[in-house]
Order: C-alpha cells, then structure tokens, then sequence
C-alpha cells in the first residue's frame, strides 16, 4: 500500500481540492455532539471528534428512499441522486469496517442492491485515526484497523499526518494535489509504528469475544432476555445509530383510481413490534424479551456463522444512546458469567 | 432592487483596496457592481442582488474561504449557475501549491492570480457576461471583441 505524509499546515488546501471530486461532507460539531454534512467551510470539519450520531451508514442506505416508480407500462427505476459525488472526509476505523460489513450484504452477495452499489462507487471515504473514549471497544472488536474500504487513511503523527493510499481514487485526490504530499522516510514509518502500539494502550474497554457464539446458542432460554425485554422501550433508536444494522422496509404507495405507484424503502429496527409481524397478525417475535434477543443474537452469532465475525463493531454509539442504559457490553459479559466462562 | 439594464458582478473580497479599485474599474466600463467583504456575507449577498457574475477571493477569513464559498454558491437556489471567477493570491501565500490542470479543478469558471491583469479579467468578464468589455481604461479594446 502506497505511503505518503501530508504536513498539517497544509490540509486545508487538501481539503478545498478535494471538491473537484465531489461536495466534501466531515464531522461537524452539533451542541456537545456530532454529525456528518457538507462543510460550508473548513473550520467547520472536526477531526478530534469522538463519534457522529449517526454513522456513514446514511449516505449509502438513505432514512427513506424511492426504489422505482410503475405504470401500465411498466417500472422504472428512480436514479436521482445515485450519480452525485461526495467525499466524506474523516471517516474513523471502525465506521468504514461497518462499511466493508454493509458491503457484504449489499454488494457482494449474489443479489447485489444496485443503489448501494452506486452511492458506495460514488462517494469516496478519507478516513483519519481516533483517540478511543470509555465507550470504544473497537479493538476488542477488531475494528480498530481497516486494510480497505477507504479511498486515503490519515494517521495524526503531530506536525503531519501519515498517510495510507487505498484506491486508484486516492491516488489521484494525491495527484491532484501533488505538491502538498511528501514521500515517507523510515523515520516516519517507525513513528507510526509507535504511534499504533501507542493507541492500544488508550483503549479503556475490552471485552472477550472467545466462546460467545456457543454461549449464546447455550443461553437461548436463559432469564436474561426477559429482564432485558421488560427495560427496553422499543424505541429503536439503537438500531438507528448502529453503523452495521441495515433493516429496512418497503411499501409501495398506490393512487386510488390510477394505474401508477410508486415503490419506497425505509430504515426498520428489529425492535419494533410490526417488524416481524406478518400477513393474517401472526408475529415471529411477540414480546419485547424477543425482539431483544434476536437483536443480540443477529449481531453476535448469526453474523458470525453468515460471515464469519460479529457485526457489532464497537463504536459505542449505542452504549451513549440507549435512553434506559441497556448496554451491549453488560449483555455479553452477563452472558459470559451465567454460562460459567469468564 | 437591482436593474437588470446592466450587468450585475459581486465582488467577494476581504482586501478593501484590492476590491474598491476593481469595483471602480468595472463601473467605469459599464457594470454594476457590488462588494461583499467576506465569504459568508457574499453568499448572502449573491442570494440578494442575482449577480450575473462573482468575482471570488480564496484567502479571506480562512485560508480557502473563497474555494468553500464557491461550493455554498453552487448550492443555492437560484445560483447553481453563476459564473464564477477566482481571482485570489493563494499560489503567493502558498508557494508549492499547485493545481493541475489550473482551470479544470473545483466549480469556479476561471482563475486570475493577483496582481490580476486588468484588461485580461475585463475580456473574460465580457466575453462571458457581455457589456461593453472596453473603455477608457482598457489598453487594447481592439483584442475584447
């Protein structure tokens, strides 16, 4: 993988070049909280941010989106949009393995979506190193480090940043640019080197992943579920701020009288009753003890046996978010104690 | 209200006499002209008086204001379309940066490095908003048609 550095002082005008390949979107600061828009200017864009609200996820799986339109003649397809360039601009580890995640269940299985296929090939990811609060765990998740899924990876090494090309696009963001980056000398390798051991020991959380697949498939009866299902509100909010939870729903949207429609999908939470409520009234997950645990189970076993690895990745955001402090750190560690593997 | 009998250009630029000098210089040759002396206040501006034309600095409030304000522009109602020159010293201010190729890079229509040369940035202006393009202060209005 192709190495550069680019010195501080300098990433303004980076980033202002960086419009040439579509509007640049980063971290801005909303209250004590943060989101991911258009910068209207550079001194907007906040990289020392903790985590968004929402993850990238939202520019690939839009809140609501319009799949095609039909008439007597037929379907069409709805395109507006799909085409438009963006670049998001500070995108941290574990948001972009939540893309790679995203990527296996949209693009790479054997009925690809062609709308995230099109905004994924539209919008170029820069991501920038973190420094992990309490609420990370992305390294016990294995998240804190990605080999793909970014366009350039900007590692804060003081006066510079230490750059990781991982696409022709990247390349040519530097070679639009040429004259800001600088080669990399052994130096700066090592200091990276230290600067990544560095981080480990920033981590306050960890958790142990080893058996929880089994544990799981073990616990399937156990008690906890229903203290968890008589506490969560249902409120799905979780699910919304969760970069790897893509549920969705569909319903089309017919005139009376006409011959024409329209077909939309929207983000659904598993937590929600009508979520696995089908034709005739019957629901698969009647009570909220249910929908809790197939929630935990679909992230923590059901992935792994689909994909081979979990797909919580870590970030916290539903351990700050969660209004009656259900956290999923608690889950798995309560987990572990009642089946005895600590 | 503006007339729409002459050419409307805004001026968005922090360098008072940078600004009052081309200002005078347009007027002089036909156009109207308004100033705004920051990045935030030209878009509000531009949203005001419909220019037909905006003259943008890139180092003002913040070092790339001007490239950023072009974007806010290219995202307002109304003025998706202005054409915008940058006419700006960053190259001066920051010497080992470069764009490649000069003109084809962000949504501006032209770039003039400051000092910028007047009868160049008169003839671009007229060439592509029309007006009479010379005048007394135009060396060689014979080359503006």
């Amino acid at each position: 993988m192709k190495t550069l550095k680019l010195p501080k002082w300098k990433l303004d005008l980076f980033a202002a070049v960086l419009q040439r390949f579509g509007d640049v979107h980063a971290p801005v600061a909303r209250g004590d909280e943060f989101v991911f828009q258009r910068l209207e200017h550079w001194s907007d864009a906040r990289l020392d941010y903790t985590r968004t609200i929402v993850p990238p996820k939202k520019y690939f799986l839009p809140p609501k989106e319009q799949l095609f339109t039909y008439d007597a003649h037929g379907y069409h397809p709805s395109v507006t949009g799909l085409e438009k360039r963006l670049v998001l601009f500070g995108v941290h580890a574990c948001d972009i393995y939540g893309l790679n995640m995203l990527d296996e269940v949209f693009a790479e299985g054997s009925y690809p979506d062609p709308y995230y296929k099109a905004r994924r090939r539209n919008v170029a990811v820069i991501g920038i190193d973190c420094v992990p609060d309490e609420y990370c765990f992305c390294r016990s998740m294995r998240a804190d480090f990605v080999e793909k899924g970014f366009d350039l990876f900007f590692y804060d090494l003081g006066d510079y940043y230490f750059v990781l090309v991982g696409t022709a696009v990247g390349d040519d963001m530097v070679l639009a640019t040429e004259s800001l980056f600088e080669a990399v000398t052994a130096e700066d390798i090592e200091l990276y080197k230290r600067h990544s051991e560095d981080k480990v020991a920033l981590f306050k959380t960890d958790l142990e992943l080893r058996h929880l697949p089994e544990i799981f498939e073990l616990e399937y009866q156990n008690k906890m579920w229903d203290e968890l299902g008589e506490r969560c509100l249902a409120c799905g909010a979780c699910t919304v701020v969760c970069p790897t939870c893509y549920c969705y729903d569909v319903a089309d949207t017919v005139g009376l009288g006409e011959c024409k429609g329209e077909r939309e999908r929207c983000w659904d939470s598993c937590l929600y009753s009508s979520h696995a409520r089908v034709a005739g009234g019957e629901n698969f997950r009647e009570t909220q003890a249910d929908r809790v645990k197939f929630r935990m189970y679909h992230k923590q076993r059901g992935f792994v046996v689909e994909h081979g690895r979990p797909s919580c990745i870590g970030c916290g955001r539903c351990e700050v978010t969660c209004p009656v402090d259900i956290h999923i750190l608690d889950v798995m560690n309560q987990m572990r104690e009642v089946a005895h593997v600590v | 209200m503006s007339s729409d009998a002459r050419r409307r250009i805004l001026i968005v630029d922090d360098d008072d006499d940078f600004a009052t000098a081309i200002k005078t210089f347009l007027e002089l040759h036909g156009y109207e002209v308004h100033r705004a002396a920051d990045s935030r206040a030209g878009v509000i501006m531009a949203q005001a008086v419909h220019p037909h034309l905006v003259l943008m600095d890139v180092i003002m409030e913040e070092r790339t204001a001007g490239f950023f304000a072009v974007q806010n522009l290219r995202h307002t109602p109304g003025l998706e379309q202005v054409p915008v020159f940058v006419v700006s010293s960053v190259y001066a201010a920051a010497p080992d940066f470069r764009i490649k190729p000069e003109k084809a890079w962000l949504a501006h229509d032209d770039f003039f490095s400051k000092p910028v040369d007047l009868t160049a940035l008169l003839k671009a202006i007229a060439g592509r908003i029309g007006g009479d393009g010379v005048g007394a202060l135009a060396p060689n209005p014979g080359k503006t048609k």
